[in-house]
């Protein structure tokens, strides 16, 4: 509400009506005010304005208050309501995160949730590869580039001529989301592109590998995102989403259940 | 992990923090839904998310203000897109009508002797003409005039510069003061005051079609 001060040495009736609601408001700052007070000292016209609009806002507002505060009804939440919403809060573990996670259309959530998410296959076994991922992730260690120093952005940058394929780290759009860091690191003999994530709550590790000979297995359940099936391996305590586009092969190590880490990889599909 | 782990010394914290809140939460969404049932899921969704991001709240700040922002990011995601279609036939044929109209009518029938017909109105005809703004309108009158928040809060809650809160507080109040005033001429409490001062051509019509009738 600062007015220039090369402006404001005289408030006149123009200026005074069009901040009539901002000084009532009394959202102007104390030489405003000033300013305001001495035009409406010498100015009858203006006076009777501020009089009747300062009458009709206290009545409207009396008004508003007795038609939308308790004890009228359009005031007060239904005594059932509140029942409610302390149980949902009690037990909210599971809806949470669907709607915490979700900045996409409802409907995609709405599919979701009415069991769109098809289990196509569950093969047994183990992958070779992802059972090194997890131990990889599990050793934790010490990242070589921050995203804290360099932005996350310049991630991908940062692996650039490193590899002899460009990663593409998929943008995971939930809250409390985002990326730590990134190493070099490999599955196997598969170099891979490393980047650590920050979870609301723990972390994620995320490998990238060119793997044009298939050399990831079919082991896990798979799940179709879109374009994209999504396997999920459970290996050594960790769950973990493997997706493939072309012959790159993403594997996500995380420690969230099956169901988040579904909606955090989902996240990421939608957004390709 | 995504589920909330929170402790239940961290649910009560929030509840006693939160649920204080939760009468006038529930006003609003019931104006802004107009309907009994998505109001209360609308609220619900409102402190389910709230709890969701409790550790993003900052200790101290205005809690009221961070629970109303919720709730209005929440309605415009959520709900507003199927409210949407019926709004803006509304509220544009209501805008042309009554943008010709702004207030001054209003103004000069405060200054009346019947100056207090607003006091004479029942509850149901306000939350009619509350009902009766554009949402937008709508969202910051509740905002400013019922819920007293200042036009800095209100500019945080909706994320728009607190210019676009100021020009959108003064239509929506003159389009609330002629609303008011004309549930008064329906009702009879207001005189109609003459050809210079015909409120709403409408409701004089209706006024005039009761009499006769």
């Amino acid at each position: 509400m600062a007015i220039e001060p090369t402006l404001s040495a005289v408030m006149d009736c123009g200026e005074l009506e069009r901040a009539i609601d901002a000084y009532l408001d009394g959202e102007f700052d104390a030489r405003e005010r000033a300013e305001a007070d001495a035009h409406l000292a010498k100015c009858e016209r203006c006076r009777a304005l501020a009089e009747t609009q300062g009458r009709i806002r206290t009545a409207v507002r009396t008004r508003l208050r007795e038609a939308m505060s308790p004890p009228a009804a359009a005031g007060r939440a239904p005594p059932a309501l509140r029942a409610r919403i302390e149980q949902a809060l009690a037990s909210s573990h599971r809806p949470l995160w669907r709607r915490a996670l979700s900045p996409l259309p409802i409907g995609a959530v709405a599919a979701c949730a009415a069991g769109a998410l098809l289990v196509l296959a569950t093969h047994g076994g183990n992958d070779a590869l992802v059972e090194e991922a997890v131990r990889s992730h599990h050793r934790g260690l010490p990242l070589e580039v921050m995203a804290a120093s360099v932005g996350e952005g310049s991630i991908p940058a940062w692996f650039a001529g490193k590899l002899d394929f460009n990663p593409a780290p998929p943008r995971f759009r939930a809250d409390g989301v985002h990326v730590l860091g990134a190493r070099l690191s490999h599955l196997r003999e598969l170099p891979a592109a490393y980047i650590r994530y920050a979870l609301p709550r723990g972390q994620a590790g995320l490998f990238i590998v060119d793997d044009p000979g298939g050399r990831f297995g079919e082991a896990g359940r798979a799940v179709r995102f879109g374009p994209h099936l999504v396997r999920l391996v459970n290996a050594r305590g960790y769950n973990v989403a493997v997706w493939r586009e072309n012959e790159i092969v993403y594997s996500l190590v995380s420690d969230l259940d099956e169901t988040a880490l579904f909606e955090l990889v989902r996240t990421a599909q939608a957004t390709r | 992990m995504f589920d909330l782990r929170q402790t239940d010394l961290t649910r009560g914290e929030f509840e006693e923090l939160a649920l204080k809140h939760l009468d006038p939460l529930y006003a609003a969404a019931l104006r802004l839904t107009k309907n009994d049932r998505d109001a209360e899921d609308l609220v619900q969704d409102t402190f389910l998310r709230a709890y969701r991001f409790f550790d993003k709240f900052e200790r101290g700040t205005n809690m009221k203000a961070w629970l109303f922002k919720i709730l209005t990011n929440t309605f415009i995601n959520r709900y507003r897109r199927s409210v949407k279609e019926r709004n803006i036939v509304e509220g544009s044929e209501r805008d042309a009508v009554h943008e010709r109209f702004v207030s001054r009518e209003a103004a000069e029938y405060a200054a009346n002797p019947e100056q207090y017909f607003f006091d004479r109105l029942l509850s149901d005809d306000v939350l009619k003409a509350v009902d009766s703004l554009p949402i937008d309108f709508r969202l910051v009158v509740i905002l400013a005039d019922l819920q007293e928040f200042s036009y800095k809060e209100i500019a945080e809650i909706l994320d728009v510069p607190v210019g676009t809160v100021m020009s959108r507080l003064y239509r929506g109040r003159r389009l609330l003061q002629k609303a008011l005033a004309s549930y008064a001429v329906l009702s009879g409490v207001l005189q109609d005051v003459g050809e210079d001062g015909s409120i709403d051509l409408e409701a004089y019509r209706k006024r005039r079609g009761d009499k006769s009738a």
